[in-house]
């Protein structure tokens, strides 16, 4: 737990300063904005304590984010946990139907790719999920609107949420895919599978059943890693298909060096993922005896 | 299956599916409604406070302001201002107010109103951006009656007009501006003009209706009522999905495509492609006279010449771009056509370098004037293509016999940065707006964007005659003409390329014309056909 505050910690810190040397002087951006007087720059610049010792920002920056103060935008005035808010539930959503879509789809793949009596269905299920892992999601984001554009020609619907999230649910069902398969490659070789084909159980039962099991927490466990993976992924399909969200505002906040919301942001994402891992260990704990009684 | 097929439920629920696609197809509720696809998500969209221009497609037709510009003659026209008159000495203006105007909320419109907003604007802890540098010296607004107010001026202010005839200073109500306050009002704006602002959702859409009492329209506008009911604006960043979005039936209208895309969908009998000019100063290279080598107004003028602005415009953004001849855009105010950089030649430019002393030695690619090698420095923003063209000039240099290094900066803070260390030979930077005033902070002596270190009485002279010629408009065109030609003769910038909005719109969409600013389109006059 406090190594993954540390952790925390750490992206936050990182963050802060890497915003600094990578975008400048808030300052200066909006003055290329219109402000145009150095003095009303320079007002600006006190009544932010941008005019501080970095080291000293940073202290008032941890001290007001333990309090849970995220500060206001720069630009439009608005409290971060606002602005966060208001971006919080359609990224929640993209993520969450990406990944009942990537779950099954995972599975499905990855132990279609341990089906050696078809190998049709292997080949292009070993195919499909090297392609969700390579492919960036910038890249079928823009192919599958592409296809959608010529396909339904100025009735194009459902490109708010369902293109995207079969999109990114696509990319991240690689993973989920690969840790089957090899859990599957394991256990199709072990001798209790042996006996099963001994009993006579058909194929499928005995891989959906049978094999599939023991597989299957670890392809659960990877559900926090994959969170990770879906902010990441948010960020570019979120300005690929239009849609409003944390990943897009943290892009902008980043481009126009609105230093208070990319901070919030980023915080979030840090506690978000090291709550994750913790979720993870847990889940891994719960589905694998293995694990319980190794302790 | 067996199941299925016994039961029928799987054609049940396919005969369903495609009964609930068709019904979401169809939608028939007879509002004419359209939507425009912005290019950016702006945080922060009150035109009072906040800068950006993408605000201004929307907000323009929620707000009236005091007086309009007519795009095609340039002349000011009245607004929720019936009538105005200046002072001799420049110092004053009178605004005369329409009395039949109502905010969407209902509060009158009246000189207390005007009042309002201007003192909201100036009020330093709202921060505006924009709106109050645009006001210049202006000392504060009086009501002299019901409908009348006064504009009292520090100094003479000749852009004053043209930034009352912005979206930044329209005309909010005052109510809902004290009711709201400078940072909720951008969700709940209300003005007078011909369009109702109904929700923004940050990053997803921004919608508005038709306001139905709007019966104040200017007079170039060229409808006197809206034209369409309802108009959802949503945001596309990514410049690949924006034709995409067209195509797709996503949006009617949408700015800012790529100029490849812009051809095809030209081509295409379902779009039309507007190439609208922006006015303001063009994409250009701000040479560095303070350090060698382009403290010499000959290696200047040979790095200008020597590089074929025409062929870098056409290669990096198509043919419906102009190529720039000078310190603003060709539909700008003061633009002087008779102070046009010359054309390309290599021979005059290898002939200059020479005659500056940098000498080509047998058998090598760097000329050198005996102690050092020509060595140049570009440092370019990333935004516009600026790094695309930033490449081509450093290849035509290095044809000349420069040794260059492009550097592209990751934003306008490091660009900033890099120009306060002063290590570069030219830097890449545009602007847009309609007055030419905006030439001012980038070549007064002291102006805040003096990136070329130029100082020259003369300049800052044109400077601020053009900026105080408030009584003959033909007399400030004049400064600014011969402005134009003195940093043609000494060779301040290298002028690559006058922005070019490539709006597309779907061939239903009709009556799309835009502001003098270029922008902004008047949504008043959109119309669909059937």
């Amino acid at each position: 737990m406090s190594g993954g505050l540390l952790t925390a910690l750490a992206a936050i810190t990182l963050t802060f300063f890497a915003l600094r040397l990578a975008a400048g002087d808030p300052v200066a951006s909006l003055l290329s904005q219109g402000l145009t007087t150095p003095e009303q720059a320079e007002t600006v610049r006190r009544s932010l304590g941008y005019h501080l010792p970095i080291l000293q920002q940073y202290l008032f920056f941890l001290g007001n984010l333990v309090r849970g103060d995220l500060g206001v935008s720069l630009y439009s005035g608005q409290p971060v946990s606002a602005i966060i808010g208001s971006q919080l539930a359609s990224t929640l959503q993209l993520a969450l139907v990406s990944l009942a879509i990537a779950l099954p789809l995972g599975i499905l793949l990855g132990s279609a790719s341990s089906w050696k009596s078809r190998p049709a269905a292997q080949r292009s299920a070993t195919t499909l999920s090297g392609l969700a892992t390579s492919l960036p999601v910038a890249t079928t984001g823009v192919i599958s609107l592409l296809i959608v554009s010529l396909l339904a020609r100025g009735q194009v619907r459902g490109v708010q949420l369902w293109l995207p999230a079969l999109v990114l649910g696509f990319a991240a069902s690689g993973p989920f895919a690969r840790a089957v398969h090899s859990g599957l490659e394991s256990t199709l070789s072990s001798p209790f599978i042996l006996a099963a084909k001994a009993r006579g159980l058909n194929r499928t039962r005995r891989m959906y059943w049978h094999a599939l099991r023991p597989a299957l927490p670890a392809a659960i466990a990877l559900i926090a890693l994959e969170a990770a993976f879906l902010f990441a992924g948010a960020v570019v399909t979120e300005t690929v298909f239009s849609r409003p969200g944390l990943g897009r505002t943290l892009v902008s906040s980043i481009l126009q060096a609105d230093f208070p919301v990319a901070q919030g942001i980023v915080a979030l994402a840090a506690v978000l993922y090291v709550g994750s891992q913790v979720v993870a260990d847990g889940l891994g704990w719960i589905l694998d005896p293995r694990l319980r009684e190794g302790r | 299956m067996n199941f299925f097929r016994r039961t029928g439920v799987w054609q049940g629920s396919l005969a369903f599916a495609i009964l609930l696609l068709g019904a979401c197809a169809t939608e028939p509720t007879g509002l004419r409604e359209l939507t425009y696809g912005l290019t950016l998500a702006p945080t922060g969209i009150d035109p009072h406070i906040n800068a950006s221009v993408e605000l201004g497609i929307p907000l323009t037709s929620v707000y009236d302001t005091l007086i309009f510009q007519d795009s095609d003659s340039g002349e000011f026209v009245p607004g929720l201002a019936t009538d105005w008159s200046i002072s001799p000495d420049g110092l004053v203006y009178t605004f005369t107010l329409r009395e039949d105007v109502e905010f969407h909320d209902g509060t009158p419109f009246d000189a207390e109103a005007v009042k309002a907003n201007i003192d909201y604007v100036m009020n330093p802890d709202h921060r505006s951006q924009k709106a109050a540098a645009m006001l210049g010296p202006l000392e504060n607004v009086a009501v002299l009656g019901s409908h009348e107010v006064k504009f009292h001026l520090d100094r003479p202010y000749a852009p004053l007009l043209d930034s009352l005839s912005q979206v930044y200073l329209g005309m909010a109500s005052p109510s809902a501006l004290e009711e709201w306050g400078p940072v909720d009002y951008q969700f709940h704006q209300v003005g007078t003009g011909p369009f109702r602002f109904v929700e923004y959702l940050p990053n997803d859409r921004l919608v508005l209706e038709r306001n139905p009492d709007y019966a104040w329209a200017p007079e170039i506008y060229r409808r006197e009522t809206p034209g369409v009911d309802r108009i959802t604006f949503r945001f596309f960043e990514d410049p690949a999905t924006r034709a995409l979005a067209l195509e797709g039936g996503q949006v009617d209208v949408i700015g800012e495509l790529p100029h490849h895309e812009a051809d095809r969908m030209d081509e295409m009998s379902e779009f039309d492609v507007d190439p609208v000019l922006i006015p303001g100063q063009p994409l250009q290279l701000i040479f560095n006279t303070e350090r060698s080598p382009t403290d010499d107004a000959g290696v200047r003028e040979a790095l200008v010449i020597g590089v074929d602005r025409s062929r870098i415009v056409n290669t990096v953004f198509g043919g419906n771009s102009p190529t720039a001849v000078g310190p603003l855009a060709a539909n700008t105010f003061g633009f002087a056509e008779e102070a046009a950089f010359p054309e390309y030649d290599p021979a005059i430019a290898a002939g200059l370098l020479e005659a500056a002393g940098w000498i080509l030695p047998e058998g090598e690619n760097v000329r050198s004037n005996g102690d050092t090698e020509l060595k140049l420095d570009l440092v370019v923003p990333p935004w516009g293509s600026n790094p695309e063209v930033g490449q081509l000039v450093a290849s035509a240099w290095e044809q000349l016999g420069a040794d260059v290094s492009l550097t592209v900066a990751p934003g306008f803070g490091p660009l900033n940065e890099a120009r306060a260390e002063g290590e570069y030979s030219a830097i890449g930077m545009n602007s847009f707006g309609t007055d030419p005033d905006l030439l001012r902070p980038f070549y007064d002596s002291d102006g805040f964007f003096n990136w070329s270190g130029y100082r020259d009485l003369g300049l800052d002279g044109l400077l601020k005659a053009g900026a105080e010629s408030v009584a003959s408009p033909e007399q400030r065109e004049q400064f600014y003409q011969e402005f134009a030609e003195q940093v043609r003769d000494a060779w301040l910038i290298l002028p690559v390329r006058d922005y070019v909005n490539l709006v597309g719109s779907s061939q239903r969409v009709e009556g799309l014309h835009f502001s003098s600013q270029g922008w902004f389109p008047y949504l008043n006059d959109l119309e669909l056909q059937p």
